[in-house]
């Protein structure tokens, strides 16, 4: 049942990864992905890594959610409904994929793979916690700290409010043309007051 | 899982027709008519006996399966709510990760439910909700792993055995508050519902009509009814009580959350999505940095 639940998840994975280059669409391919997550997160959870399971489950869906949202903002496909291509540069990413497929069997099947199976008392938890904030703790906190750093940079920078005013106060949108005249709407020639009789 | 799992269809209506009727009631607080515990099933058949509506070039598959999405994650958090002290429907070690994890993959199912209908408002209902729900997915896992904190463990069933002396809110006093923030945003309600508001003609739902729409709202009312569960589990003992056999206990603090959120939800009036996003960064992100800091502090 364990491995017939594991085999059935593994399968709708690679599909669902499949599927994220054949759909048209940012939104549909950002989902598929979350999917493919979530099988992932299912076979954690079967194989008793409930922790592990349940937060791949939380984090892809939040992740994905993200991905969706500044794909749909950064491609010229408003809203993700209209049909687009998914694939580019299909030789190379053909060959690149065969030959990291190719190294990933290659090391799985030369590696020395343990067999002997945990005992259900080892507190594998315990046993992670101890490692994250014992030998490997600086290496973590660093890379912690690091990236906490650049997500509040990228925050500031990206605020359109700030100490020096409105981020796009003045800007021009470039030309259609090369020269040309800003593209979007025009701002209204100089009469900021008509008077009436 | 055990035989326990067939009590969650059963929780679910009878929570979802209570909610539905507590709604109604409502709007005699504020002078207003009241309706009858038989207006919601009403509601409901009249949604039922109206046709789908359907949309241009809609995504036919992703349409229905929001609700039903929407549905199950109700279910899947219900399911770790332990009826009565060390028994839960399904015993999970982290009981409080797979409610957090029932939270994310709402928001991608709202999102979802106003993105497939490919139409204009349902769409802005989508990114609005979006953009408030993700943030408040961080307050949520602040004020969770404060309330595992007394327990040590992550499991539902420990959260209640820690609150044998005292709840979580003596404990922990803005935990309930910073969570009914989450409550009323999962259920798209009163000033967190950026989804589904009148102001853009029913958002997500704006092209819904019939079986679907009736599909939908019983999704939402049936999260609302998990949620309290969920509250009432973390901050109010869940199950705990003298007398009173134990899953009387978690019913009827269930109903008192559900009340409160419905309170909430009908008094409170909603400010702008870019207003809200500030206060939700600025205001709640703190507040529940400050409340985890502080209920370590008592935990220690």
């Amino acid at each position: 049942m364990t491995l017939v639940s594991i085999i059935a998840l593994g399968l709708f994975a690679v599909w669902t990864g499949w599927r994220v280059f054949v759909v048209d669409s940012m939104v549909r391919a950002s989902f598929s992905l979350m999917l493919s997550f979530l099988c992932t997160g299912g076979i954690a959870l079967i194989l008793h890594a409930d922790y592990l399971g349940a937060a791949t489950v939380f984090m892809m869906a939040v992740e994905m959610m993200v991905m969706a949202i500044f794909m749909v903002m950064f491609m010229m496909n408003p809203a993700g409904l209209n049909p687009m291509k998914m694939v580019h540069q299909e030789r190379l990413s053909i060959l690149m994929g065969a030959l990291a497929f190719g190294v990933f069997v290659g090391a799985v099947l030369r590696s020395d793979l343990p067999d002997a199976p945990v005992a259900a008392d080892r507190p594998a938890t315990f046993d992670l916690g101890t490692e994250l904030l014992g030998p490997s703790m600086l290496i973590f906190e660093t890379a912690g700290v690091t990236l906490l750093a650049a997500m509040v940079a990228a925050v500031v920078l990206s605020s359109r409010t700030g100490r020096y005013g409105e981020a796009d106060a003045g800007a021009r949108p470039p030309g259609l043309t090369e020269g040309g005249d800003p593209a979007g709407r025009q701002p209204e020639e100089g009469g900021h007051h008509h008077h009436h009789h | 899982m055990s035989p326990l799992v067939l009590t969650l269809p059963v929780a679910l209506l009878a929570g979802a027709w209570l909610a539905a009727w507590i709604d109604r009631l409502a709007p005699a607080l504020w002078g207003g008519r009241a309706a009858g515990p038989l207006a919601p099933l009403r509601d409901g058949a009249a949604l039922l006996a109206r046709p789908n509506a359907t949309t241009e070039a809609p995504d036919r598959l992703t349409r229905w399966l929001a609700p039903g999405t929407y549905l199950v994650l109700a279910a899947a958090g219900l399911s770790v709510v332990p009826l009565a002290p060390g028994v839960a429907a399904v015993d999970s070690p982290v009981g409080i990760v797979v409610w957090g994890a029932c939270e994310a993959l709402t928001v991608v199912a709202v999102f979802l439910h106003g993105w497939s209908p490919n139409s204009p408002f349902p769409l802005i209902g989508a990114y609005r909700y979006t953009a408030i729900g993700l943030p408040v997915m961080l307050p949520s896992m602040f004020v969770l792993i404060a309330a595992a904190l007394p327990a040590e463990s992550l499991s539902l069933i420990a959260v209640v055995e820690a609150q044998r002396e005292v709840w979580n809110l003596v404990r922990q006093p803005i935990g309930l508050p910073l969570f009914l923030i989450v409550g009323l945003t999962l259920t798209l309600r009163g000033p967190f519902d950026f989804a589904d508001g009148a102001d853009i003609a029913g958002g997500t739902s704006a092209e819904e009509s019939g079986p679907g729409r009736a599909l939908w709202q019983l999704a939402r009312l049936t999260m609302l009814t998990a949620f309290s569960a969920m509250a009432a589990t973390a901050f109010l003992g869940g199950p705990l009580g003298p007398g009173l056999p134990a899953p009387m206990w978690l019913a009827l603090k269930t109903v008192a959350v559900m009340l409160l959120t419905i309170l909430a939800c009908h008094a409170l009036a909603r400010t702008v999505p870019s207003r809200m996003l500030h206060l939700l960064w600025v205001a709640a992100l703190p507040l529940s940095f400050l409340h985890l800091a502080l209920a370590g502090w008592v935990a220690l």
